[in-house]
């Protein structure tokens, strides 16, 4: 039985309420208690900052897509190298790091929990290694469901019931956790040259729109009870003027679910885009904060982007390719047979380039117009806005106006003109970016439950103790000191472990992989379902029998199984 | 201040020296200079026998002298920003990468990766030079950045790829491929080489020999005349490569081939 008392710590727990308290927090077995025995372990907090283990809520750390980015990039591995070290494997690598560097990264940054934000179910297989190898942080797939041939089919069928049938047996079978839209329809779209533009363009063949797939699977999904909400990277994504597309796509939403929001637009720094070509391109945050404002049914992240170096990646093939022909840098796209794709290219963000001070500015503003921090989570895409060791650097943005001020000075004058961010006054607190990088993540993804993002008793022990003293420190002023305590945990506790010290990664890690298993009738089984299994044998390349992933993927899976109601 | 690297016999000559401290901004202060030999830290007077004479006060005071079995010694130069290293013999691969002034001299041959990624800085190599001769690493879309690397030999394949500033002059032949990639500065071959330029966007490439199978994405613009060693010569221009915008200079000598392909 293993026994540790935090004492004296500034606890900052949302979700209990707790908004700024000198308290001990005990913690017996991995998770926390009332209180513990005498002969238990003591760490001192000495009134730091400590919050639930930090949340990612879209980032991409492992997979194809990642891997991908990694071959490609031999010289992205130049940076970032770190020798091996006590219990550390060796690292290398800056914005596509190998699995041990994210992974320690994100520890010594006091992250716990990292769900990946496009896993291809036909390829699950590697990205559930990948987490194997990311040791220290509990992982969940979002899987991608945005050109599945037999959602589509469901859709038009305008069957909402069999398109829920197709997520539950697809789920189960990748031991994917939630539903990814990402370009929904305009990914099959290209498999023919071709894109969709609006929500209300038809997909090729399918003769669906990208509007009846969102409105389908955001139903599917409450009808399978499960934890999150649809996960989706709108259409027309890094398009002048795409702002529309995300204001139709905010308005489809219905309010389905009183314990979190019905649908999460991620990354939507990408979707908030006036003007019509590279040239006027503005900032249309204002309208699209208003948007999410008025809609409490819709959460969002930021999806950030830090000037510097990066590799862009999604699924969304048809916009990789845009890219590439801004770019004419390298290029990788990728067809994944009847479900999905892929595009990646490295990118370098500039100061000297507008339209970069532009998205830079978007993300910020989406943070500090977003009225209510539940619903708007700090994130950068990692890594496609930045690499994930920027937050800090983003926290202290958010905290300091006085630092934004400095970093405006920098951007190309003409930037100012084109975005509201140098009118806006509002400093964040230690609750709001509490809530915006753990808290508001734990609720949107449906992972109280099973002990995620408080410190309540009977919580997972996922603890983070930063060296930074809100009681005497004004962030304000002292940004310096935020960017620095954010970035360097005294303590990263993983279910009552410590995992990380002052920097230093000090045990192996022994993670979770958290997926969900919705149990329908069995009308809704398709596992014997006779078109199903045709499809699947007249169009895969593996069988059907073949393609569910092992347990023996999962040394340590967490499943949580819903009942569907169907 | 004259510092002297005479290698000492060694018990496995073949395992590859990692020297990337002789640079002569190290020798200013008598630091303790180490060198790996394979997976085996040593201290540089296991390697060599030194000799140092002389004063310097600042880095491009300092010239080292390398002399003996050099040949598997790599790296050595990377770095350096001032003074000058003079190789008596051959030298191994990596030597002079990320360079940005001073200079080298190699009396021998060099091997291959010869100033990678220099960004300013005279490398002279009077034998010849490997595979990647003042070409980018892996993955780095941008090579040598400037300085001038100077063959007097021949040079391997893929000699100045990714170049995009600087000058590279071969005075003997190149293998397949130089020029791939380039996107600015000036590559000059005095002798023969296969398939120059594929993909340039940018930057000039002459060829005062014979060009064997010259890429068909390359249109005839002209004659041009230019002089090389003291001589004027008729130039054809092309300009490519046309798969990816053709805005590269690629100029052949006349007379000697008729369409690339004898
Ligand atoms: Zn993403």
């Amino acid at each position: 039985m293993s026994e540790f008392l935090i004492r004296n710590a500034y606890v900052i727990d949302p979700l209990s309420g707790i908004k700024g308290e000198i308290m001990d927090i005990a913690i017996r077995n991995g998770r926390i208690v009332e209180e513990v025995g005498s002969n238990a372990e003591v760490i001192d907090a000495d009134h730091c900052l400590t919050l639930p283990g930090g949340i990612d809520s879209h980032s991409h750390v492992c997979g194809t897509k990642v891997n991908f980015g990694r071959y490609m990039s031999p010289e992205d591995m130049r940076a970032g190298r770190t020798a091996r070290k006590g219990v550390m494997h060796v690292t290398s690598g800056y914005s596509v790091p190998t699995t041990f560097g994210n992974s320690y990264r994100y520890s010594v940054m006091g992250y716990t929990t990292v769900l990946e934000g496009a896993m291809a179910p036909l390829e699950a297989r590697h990205t559930h290694e990948e987490f194997t190898a990311t040791p220290h942080q509990d992982m969940l797939a979002n899987t991608l469901f945005d050109g599945n041939w037999s959602i589509m089919e469901a859709v038009r069928e305008k069957d909402m019931k069999r398109a829920a049938a197709v997520v539950a047996w697809t789920l189960s079978a990748v031991k994917g956790f939630a539903i990814k839209l990402t370009n929904p329809g305009g990914t099959e779209a290209w498999g023919w040259g071709e894109d969709v533009h609006s929500i209300q363009d038809q997909v090729p063949h399918f003769g669906v729109t990208p509007a009846e797939i969102i409105q389908t699977m955001i139903r599917a999904n409450e009808l399978l009870n499960l934890p999150h909400s649809v996960h989706l990277h709108c259409n027309a994504l890094g398009v002048p003027g795409n702002y529309r597309t995300t204001l139709d796509t905010i308005d489809l939403v219905p309010d389905l679910n009183d314990k979190r929001q019905s649908l999460y637009l991620t990354h939507l720094q990408f979707h908030s885009y006036g003007g019509s070509t590279w040239k006027d391109i503005s900032s249309k945050s204002e309208d699209i904060a208003r948007a999410v404002n008025n809609k409490p049914a819709v959460a969002i992240d930021m999806g950030q982007i830090m000037f510097g170096r990066t590799t862009t990646m999604t699924a969304d093939g048809p916009m990789e390719f845009k890219l590439y022909m801004l770019h004419h840098n390298k290029w990788s796209n990728h067809d994944v047979e009847l479900e999905t794709g892929s595009g990646i290219i490295p990118v370098y963000y500039s100061r000297k380039s507008l339209v970069n001070c532009v998205m830079w500015a978007i993300g910020l503003e989406l943070a500090l117009l977003v009225k209510d921090p539940w619903r708007c989570m700090l994130s950068t895409d990692n890594p496609n806005g930045a690499p994930f060791v920027k937050y800090p650097e983003i926290i202290a943005l958010l905290m300091s106006r006085h630092f934004r001020e400095n970093e405006i000075a920098l951007l190309d004058p003409r930037t100012a003109h084109y975005v509201p961010l140098p009118a806006i006054d509002r400093e964040l607190d230690w609750y709001d970016i509490a809530v915006m990088t753990r808290a508001g993540q734990a609720k949107a993804l449906g992972i109280t439950g099973i002990g995620k993002g408080s410190l309540a008793p009977g919580a997972e022990a996922d603890i983070a103790i930063y060296p930074l003293k809100p009681e005497s420190l004004d962030p304000s002023a002292e940004y310096q000191q935020v960017m620095a305590g954010f970035g360097k945990t005294r303590y990263t506790i993983k279910r009552g472990r410590v995992v990380a010290r002052d920097g230093d990664v000090v045990v192996e890690g022994a993670n979770s992989t958290i997926w969900t298993r919705a149990t329908v009738p069995p009308g809704y089984d398709l596992s014997v379902d006779p078109e199903f299994m045709k499809k699947f044998e007249q169009y895969y390349t593996v069988r059907m029998s073949n393609y569910p992933v092992q347990d023996v993927y999962l040394p340590r899976g967490i499943c949580i199984p819903t009942e569907a109601s169907l | 201040m004259r510092v002297i690297l005479r290698t000492k016999p060694r018990k496995k000559p073949f395992i590859p020296i990692e020297a990337e401290t002789i640079i002569p901004q190290n020798f200013l202060r008598k630091n303790d200079i180490r060198v790996y030999e394979g997976n085996k830290e040593r201290r540089l007077e296991e390697i060599f026998y030194i000799t140092a004479e002389g004063p310097a006060v600042s880095p491009d005071q300092v010239e080292i002298v390398l002399s003996g079995e050099t040949g598997n010694i790599k790296r050595v130069g990377e770095y350096m920003n001032a003074g000058r290293i003079v190789v008596e013999g051959d030298i191994g691969m990596h030597c002079g990468n990320f360079m940005s002034a001073g200079e080298i001299i190699i009396k021998g041959n060099a091997d291959a990766w010869l100033g990678r990624e220099m960004r300013g800085g005279t490398i002279r190599c009077e034998g010849n030079a490997g595979h990647y001769c003042a070409a980018g690493y892996r993955g780095e879309k941008r090579g040598m950045r400037g300085g001038l690397v100077d063959v007097m030999g021949s040079a391997g394949d893929f000699t100045a790829e990714y170049l995009s500033g600087g000058e590279v002059r071969i005075h003997g032949d190149c293998g397949d491929l130089p020029g791939v990639e380039m996107r600015g500065g000036t590559l000059t071959i005095g002798g023969h080489c296969h398939r120059p330029c594929g993909n340039m966007t940018g930057g000039t490439c002459m060829v005062f020999g014979r060009v064997y199978d010259l890429l068909p994405t390359f249109r005839g613009a002209g004659n041009e005349e230019r002089e090389y060693r003291g001589q004027r010569c008729q130039m054809m221009l092309y300009k490519g490569d046309t798969a990816n915008r053709g805005k590269g200079s690629l100029l052949v000598k006349k007379n000697l081939n008729r369409t690339g392909t004898d």
